[in-house]
């Protein structure tokens, strides 16, 4: 479908094993020409399918929305806390103020969390999108 | 300012050994590398056949500048609680990354953010000029601080002049550049992290032993909290500016994006950015830690401006003889992987831009953008002062997210914008943001409310673009592209090989 000196071609798909024991072919170095950036994907045949693939793109954007507004709010939410209510920074740990101990530390296990339960929801919707759209 | 620790002869000649040592890995793994990349695709994003740990460890030692080495340390001993929120932005940035771009944009196709400004709009070449032109200042106005930063270390360790750093740097970047492309790239990279993160975790844990026991005692204890609590902080609309600067403009930035073209899928693009989530959060721990340490040993330099030497200077001041000078030589050392990993890491990507728009893309115009690509910065960066390292970089994600991340987040998830709605949100949003950084910098920081909104515009500059973006689609709706639904559907319908791969 495309030309060989294409590097979109060369598929990735191959198992890690498999794809060391062939000796890649040698080609002519060049990067992808404007034509070969024109989208090829099959169009989905079927309105149903066009609706599935709808119902999919809003479900991820709510979830990354949703994701994204609590990490906003929290953020925020804490900046203007520690600016209107300067009485937090009186309580220490360890000789320290609390909120250095919140935002130099305590951020980032949220972060991460946050990251992690994004994925495995994201996942979850394209399996749940697999599973319908008989794929 | 060099006193104290300019003047030892082994600090410099260890520093020197430790840069050369850094140099000289790198150029090698990248010679290593050569021998693997074969095919244009190795040579620009290495086959997109990179297992999540190593592409992992990729992004962070790309991600993790000058502004993360040197410069988080520095701005906590400027200004105090506000600058920790710096760290937390650049980390929750990549949150929002993967929430809105990552898997998306790893099935787009794309190589670069012109590439796919041309697939979603592929009747628009002014669009793709555009974005190129965008590329090409975002990469510049990012490599620029980097060489402040090699210049800045290179003196206070050595003495040397100043345009040495950035020379040095230039020279290794073009090097591992022109051998091996993406692929060697990777492998350099992800030695870097780990370099990184070792350079910083070796002169903590020498620093805390000896600072913990010093500052233990009650009086000493009270004294802490004094010195912590008595640094300037930034005023509410700046820190929150300065958030959505960080959270948005982390989307944009062109040498980032490329990396998830190396992942064999999306849902591997979402794994990885998970556990760069893990290494970001493990690596600022550490500026964090070395800060607080530079409020109470280092403090003058917030006085002088000089405050990006924290992390140079703290060794020096908590120790004599042989042991600091080792420890100064490790930070150097790290760094400068910091610089290099970060340069390099532009220079493709802008190498990659300037290569496809002028000289049709073939390895031989890669090459010579890329000299171009380095050139200007290191020019700049000679004749111009370093302002706060991780400032300088705030302000580039500040523009970044007034222009690239409007274009991606709308472009990925919402099929009505059309070419015309994006270049106007994309011409707004430049021109109102970059007008507004280079007036901050001219005037004079007085505490009037304009001038904040002058020196922190992203609170504003990102939705007016956003607007901008969804009016002008609104007016424009007839010239929605045709092939949309495909688009929309290729960049989300899941890889069919996902079930191998996840």
């Amino acid at each position: 479908m495309q030309a060989p000196d294409s590097p979109r071609d060369d598929s990735p798909q191959l198992p890690a094993g498999r794809f060391a024991q062939q000796r890649p072919q040698r080609v002519r170095v060049q990067a992808p020409q404007d034509a070969s950036l024109s989208v090829t994907y099959q169009p989905p045949e079927h309105t149903a399918e066009e609706f599935y693939v709808r119902q999919l793109i809003r479900s991820q954007l709510r979830l990354a929305c949703a994701v994204a507004a609590g990490l906003l709010i929290l953020l925020v939410g804490i900046c203007a806390l520690l600016v209107f209510w300067p009485v937090l920074s009186t309580i220490r740990l360890v000789s320290i103020p609390l909120p250095w101990w919140v935002l130099g530390i305590g951020m980032y296990p949220l972060i991460i969390v946050a990251g992690m339960l994004f994925n495995r929801a994201a996942a979850r919707n394209e399996r749940r999108y697999r599973s319908i759209s008989r794929d | 300012m060099n006193d104290g620790i300019g003047a030892s002869v082994v600090t410099s000649l260890l520093s020197v050994l430790a840069l050369i040592v850094v140099c000289v890995t790198t150029m090698l793994i990248a010679f290593f590398g050569l021998r693997i990349s074969r095919t244009t695709s190795d040579f620009y994003v290495a086959s997109r056949t990179v297992r999540p740990w190593w592409n992992a460890s990729a992004i962070g030692g790309e991600y993790l500048s000058a502004a993360s080495f040197l410069g988080v340390a520095g701005l906590i001993v400027l200004s105090g609680q506000s600058g920790l929120w710096f760290p937390i932005g650049y980390t929750a940035g990549y949150l929002m990354l993967l929430l809105f771009v990552a898997a998306p944009m790893r099935r787009s196709q794309a190589y670069t953010i012109p590439d796919f400004a041309q697939i979603r709009f592929d009747t628009s070449p002014a669009l793709r000029k555009l974005t190129t032109y965008l590329v090409v200042v975002i990469c510049w106005l990012y490599i620029v601080p980097q060489m402040h930063g090699a210049a800045l270390t290179l003196s206070i360790a050595t003495g040397l002049p100043s345009w040495v750093g950035p020379v040095v740097v230039a020279a290794v970047v073009c090097v591992t550049v022109f051998s091996g492309g993406m692929r060697s790239v990777t492998f350099v990279q992800a030695f870097q992290y780990w370099f990184k993160l070792a350079a910083l975790v070796i002169p903590t844990i020498f620093l805390l032993i000896r600072a913990i026991p010093e500052q233990a005692s009650s009086e000493r204890a009270a004294l802490l909290y004094t010195q912590l609590e008595s640094v300037n902080t930034m005023n509410l609309y700046e820190t929150v500016s300065i958030i959505l600067a960080l959270l948005f403009g982390t989307l944009g930035l062109p040498h980032v994006l490329v990396r998830f073209y190396t992942n064999p899928t999306g849902q591997a693009a979402r794994s990885t950015t998970v556990i760069v989530l893990c290494l970001l959060s493990a690596f600022y721990l550490l500026p964090t830690t070395l800060g607080v340490l530079g409020i109470l040993y280092t403090p003058e330099l917030g006085a002088i401006n000089e405050t990006d030497a924290t992390i140079l200077l703290l060794p020096a001041r908590l120790f004599d003889g042989f042991l600091a000078d080792v420890l100064t030589a490790i930070v150097v050392g790290g760094a400068f992987a910091a610089f290099l990993s970060t340069t390099s890491g532009l220079a493709v990507s802008l190498a990659g831009a300037i290569s496809q728009e002028f000289f049709a893309g073939t390895v031989r115009g890669f090459r010579i953008s890329t000299v171009l690509a380095i050139a200007l910065p290191v020019l700049i960066a000679v004749l111009t002062s370093s302002l706060a390292l991780a400032g300088a970089i705030g302000n580039v994600f500040a523009f970044t997210a007034s222009t690239i991340c409007p274009l991606l987040l709308l472009g990925i998830w919402w099929r009505s914008l059309t070419a015309k709605g994006a270049i106007a949100g994309l011409l707004v949003g430049s021109l109102t943001c970059g007008a507004s950084l280079i007036a901050g910098i001219f005037l004079p920081a007085t505490d009037q409310w304009w001038i904040h909104l002058l020196r922190q515009p992203a609170a504003w500059s990102v939705p007016l673009a956003f607007v901008v973006m969804i009016v002008v689609s609104h007016g424009t709706r007839r010239t929605v592209p045709g092939n949309v639904d495909r688009v929309m559907a290729l960049l989300h319908v899941p890889d069919r090989d996902a079930k191998f791969s996840a």
